[in-house]
Order: C-alpha cells, then structure tokens, then sequence
C-alpha cells in the first residue's frame, strides 16, 4: 500500500492534472487499473482488520459485539464491490 | 510536604475523595513509604498494604503523580507536590489505597505458572545449560505488584478476558523454560481467541512503570513470534534502570 | 450498612499519566479511525473524477472548500500518523528499535513528525 501511495504521489506531482480526459486515461491504463485494484484490496483488509480491533476492545456484549462486526464486513464488502464495478467500467 | 490521598471507606463513603495532608519531612524520610507510615501514625485509619519496604514483595503498589510504582523505592523528595497518591487504576477499591487483586492472580493463575514435566525426575536436578537459563532473564525478577497490569489500557477495557503484562511475561517465563514440557498446551491457550493475548497493542506502559524495569511487552512479542512458528535465538529479555513516579 | 454492591474503581484518565508511547498507540487508533471513516468519501470522489467531465469538475469545486480542506489537513495528519506509527510496529516485530530507551525516541518522532506533515499541508492548501 505504502509504494502504491509513493507511486501515485510522485506521478501526480510529475503529470499535473490537466483535464478529465487525462486523468481518466491514466486511471484506465490496464496497469494503473490493476495496480487501483490491488490497493484497495489491501486497503479494505487492512480496514478490517483494525475496526474489528477497536470493536473487539470496547463493545463489550458479545451480541452487540457481533451485530456490529457484521455491519462493518458488510460495509467494507459493499465498498469492495463498489470499486470493483467502477474499475471495470473503465476498461470497457 | 503536601500530599494529597485517596480516601474511602465503604462503610462510610459513597465515593473515594482526596484528603490532603501536609507533613514536615523528617530526615530519616527517603522514601514515600517513610512518610505514609508516619501519616498512618498521625491518622491510623489510613489504610495500605506494605511488607518488605524495600521492594521485593510488592505490596506497597500505588498510583503516584499518575504513575504507578512501589512506595517504598519512590524517593519523596524527588516529587512534584501536592503528591497524589490513588490505589492501582482499574482494580476495585476495598479500602483507601488497598485494591481487590482476585481477578488480577486469576489470570496469573491461568497461565499455568508452574514447570510442566511428567517425566521420570533424575538424580538431582532437570540440567539447564547456562544459555538456556538466559532466556529468563528479564522475566524471572518479576514481583507481581501489578503495577504494570494496572497501567494498561488494554486491561482496563477487559480485564476477565486480556491476561495482562505481568501474565503473560509469566506465560513467557515458562514457556521459553527449557525445563518445561507443556510448550504446545500453553501456547494453544494463548492463541485459544482474541482475548488472551493478543489484545496487546505494544503500547508499552507496562515497561514504563515497572518497578524492577522490566519490559513484558517483549516477552509477549516473543511469544507470538513463536506461535506464529517464527525461529529465534535470543537471550534474555531487555531490562532498563526504572523509572521511578514524580 | 456496608455498601457492597460494588467497589469503586479508579479509572479517570485525566489523572493517570500517559508516557509518550501511548499517546502515540493512542493517536494510530484514533487516526485510523478517522482514515476508515473517509475511505467512502475518497472512494465516492474518485468514482466522480473518473465519471465525467462534469464530475471531475465537481471535485475540483469541491476541493476549494475551506470545510474539505480542514477535512483534507485532518486526513493528512491521520495519514502520516498511522503510517509512521505502522512502520514503527514493523520495526519492533524485526526487533528494531525494541528496548524502552529506542522506543520511547522512535514514539515522540512519530508524534512530532505527523502533526509537522499535518502543519505542511496546512501550508501547501492555504
């Protein structure tokens, strides 16, 4: 995640945004594509993992707990798919 | 010298309150211990445990200026005033500065903390090579004050669940025993859910309040390097000057 | 009459002290946080840059908003914080940077050195 963010920064800095087009053609270079993928695969657990240490330390019946676990995969999920539609999109 | 207390008798009080006190120093007064035993001279329902008073039992454990440490080895002078002394954080408290430490050796209780080994005993003694002894050390010189149980966070939220520093330092100590048999079971405890161990968030308070300046925050890296399979050959553990309350 | 229903508990965090590593354990839970929170807004953005001409114009309009650059200076110390204080529980797991002493400097780096990123990116949206 760390050398995607390099990546993405120190590109942004050489090829300043000029336009849509430009952008949207960037985002939609296969690699580029993969690489916006694999970052928010990583994001999206990296998420999950944290949240459901901070839900593990203080919600503390096991019900609620658990309620609210679920609400979260579900959320990271939705989000997941989200960006999955909308990188496929661009290939199309 | 002004110090300020944390009073509370449960017969009398609905809540603990701080009682200020102030004290000339006398100059056979070193450490807090010192004038806290002429306090309790002057007001004899003032209510501590103490023993040793030179601190190897661990029975004088406080909150002092916000910082845990053991009365009798806390020079006086060195403290910023009014002093305020409060029982361990997160125990209850029975009496003034006298706190409930049940659930605290129930975890240490649970941790197995003693040599598990069914084999034949020989002539003398389970040989231990001086290497292999290294690797208590660090660990061994543990007290069980609680000073660092009571000074982390991840305790305070789940003290049934989380064993704690001083536990699982002590889950450590046997399990890096080369004496011991029982590696498998304790480590399969430890990694039994969510809880045990594995709330330990390395924020290293434990470390900063020990008395003895031990750190368990490593032997509980330690000990998920080794559950997780990892090899390592280390000796023992680190241990620093303490660092004292002010 | 004994009150025994249940025994007080000290627990006021305003008076228990907080050496400098766990303000910074602290501040990667409590900046993380903030960094889950905005992942939907970052993910909505992006999905309207790439939508179309109009979009993206939106988020540049957007983006002059003095709110969304408050929000922006924010997400940037939660950012750093985490990331630094992620590298140094990398560190720690390969023993670097271990015992109290190294601990205690690599903590009041990672405190300082988010909120200097954050004061650079006050500078950088003004």
């Amino acid at each position: 995640m760390l050398v995607f963010l390099v990546l993405v920064l120190v590109s942004m800095a050489v090829h300043p945004l000029a336009g849509h087009a430009q952008w949207r053609a960037w985002v939609a270079h296969p690699g580029i594509t993969l690489a916006f993928g694999l970052f928010f695969a990583a994001l999206l657990s990296h998420l999950w993992v944290g949240l459901r240490d901070v839900l593990l330390d203080y919600a503390k019946p096991a019900g609620v707990r658990n309620a609210l676990l679920a609400l979260v995969a579900l959320g990271l999920l939705g989000l997941g798919v989200w960006v999955l539609v909308m990188l496929v999109r661009l290939q199309l | 010298m002004k110090f300020s207390i944390s009073r509370y008798d449960p017969d009398r009080d609905e809540r603990p309150y701080l009682q200020n006190f102030d004290i000339e120093l006398a100059d056979s007064d070193r450490m807090l211990l010192d004038v806290l035993l002429r306090l309790k001279a002057q007001d004899n329902s003032l209510s501590l445990r103490k023993s040793c008073r030179e601190g190897v039992c661990g029975s004088d454990a406080m909150n002092i200026n916000g910082r845990n440490g053991l009365a009798c080895i806390t020079p006086v002078r060195a403290l910023h005033e009014p002093v305020v002394i409060r029982p361990l954080p997160g125990f209850p408290i029975i009496r003034d500065l006298i706190v409930d430490m049940t659930q605290f050796f129930k975890q240490y209780e649970s941790i197995t903390p003693y040599l598990i080994n069914d084999e034949p005993p020989p002539e003398k003694e389970r040989l231990q090579s001086p290497t292999e002894r290294e690797k208590l050390n660090g660990a061994y010189e543990c007290i069980l004050c609680a000073c660092c149980t009571s000074q982390c966070p991840s305790y305070w939220w789940n003290p049934e669940k989380f064993i704690g520093p001083a536990g699982l330092m002590q889950a450590y100590r046997f399990i890096f025993d080369s004496r011991d048999r029982g590696t498998e079971q304790r480590l399969a405890d430890l990694n039994h859910d969510p809880y045990r161990l594995f709330r330990c968030r390395s924020i290293m308070n434990c470390a900063e309040v020990c008395p003895k300046g031990l750190e368990p925050v490593h032997a509980i890296e330690r000990i998920r390097l080794k559950i997780a399979g990892v090899e390592e050959n280390a000796g023992g553990l680190d241990v620093h000057p303490p660092i004292s309350p002010k | 009459m004994t009150l025994r229903t249940r025994r007080p508990v000290f627990l006021n965090l305003m008076r228990i002290a907080m050496p400098v590593g766990a303000l910074t354990s602290i501040g990667h839970r409590i900046s993380g946080v903030i960094l889950a929170a905005s992942v939907p807004a970052a993910i909505y953005l992006l999905a309207l840059s790439l939508g179309g001409e109009i979009g993206f114009a939106r988020v540049i309009e957007l983006s002059e908003h003095f709110a969304f650059k408050a929000a922006a200076v924010i997400a940037v110390w939660a950012l750093a914080h985490h990331l630094l204080g992620g590298v140094r529980h990398l560190l720690s797991d390969f023993d670097v940077g271990s015992p109290l002493r190294s601990a205690r400097k690599s903590a009041w780096f990672v405190n300082l050195a988010g909120v200097a990123v954050a004061l650079l990116a006050v500078v950088v949206v003004w």
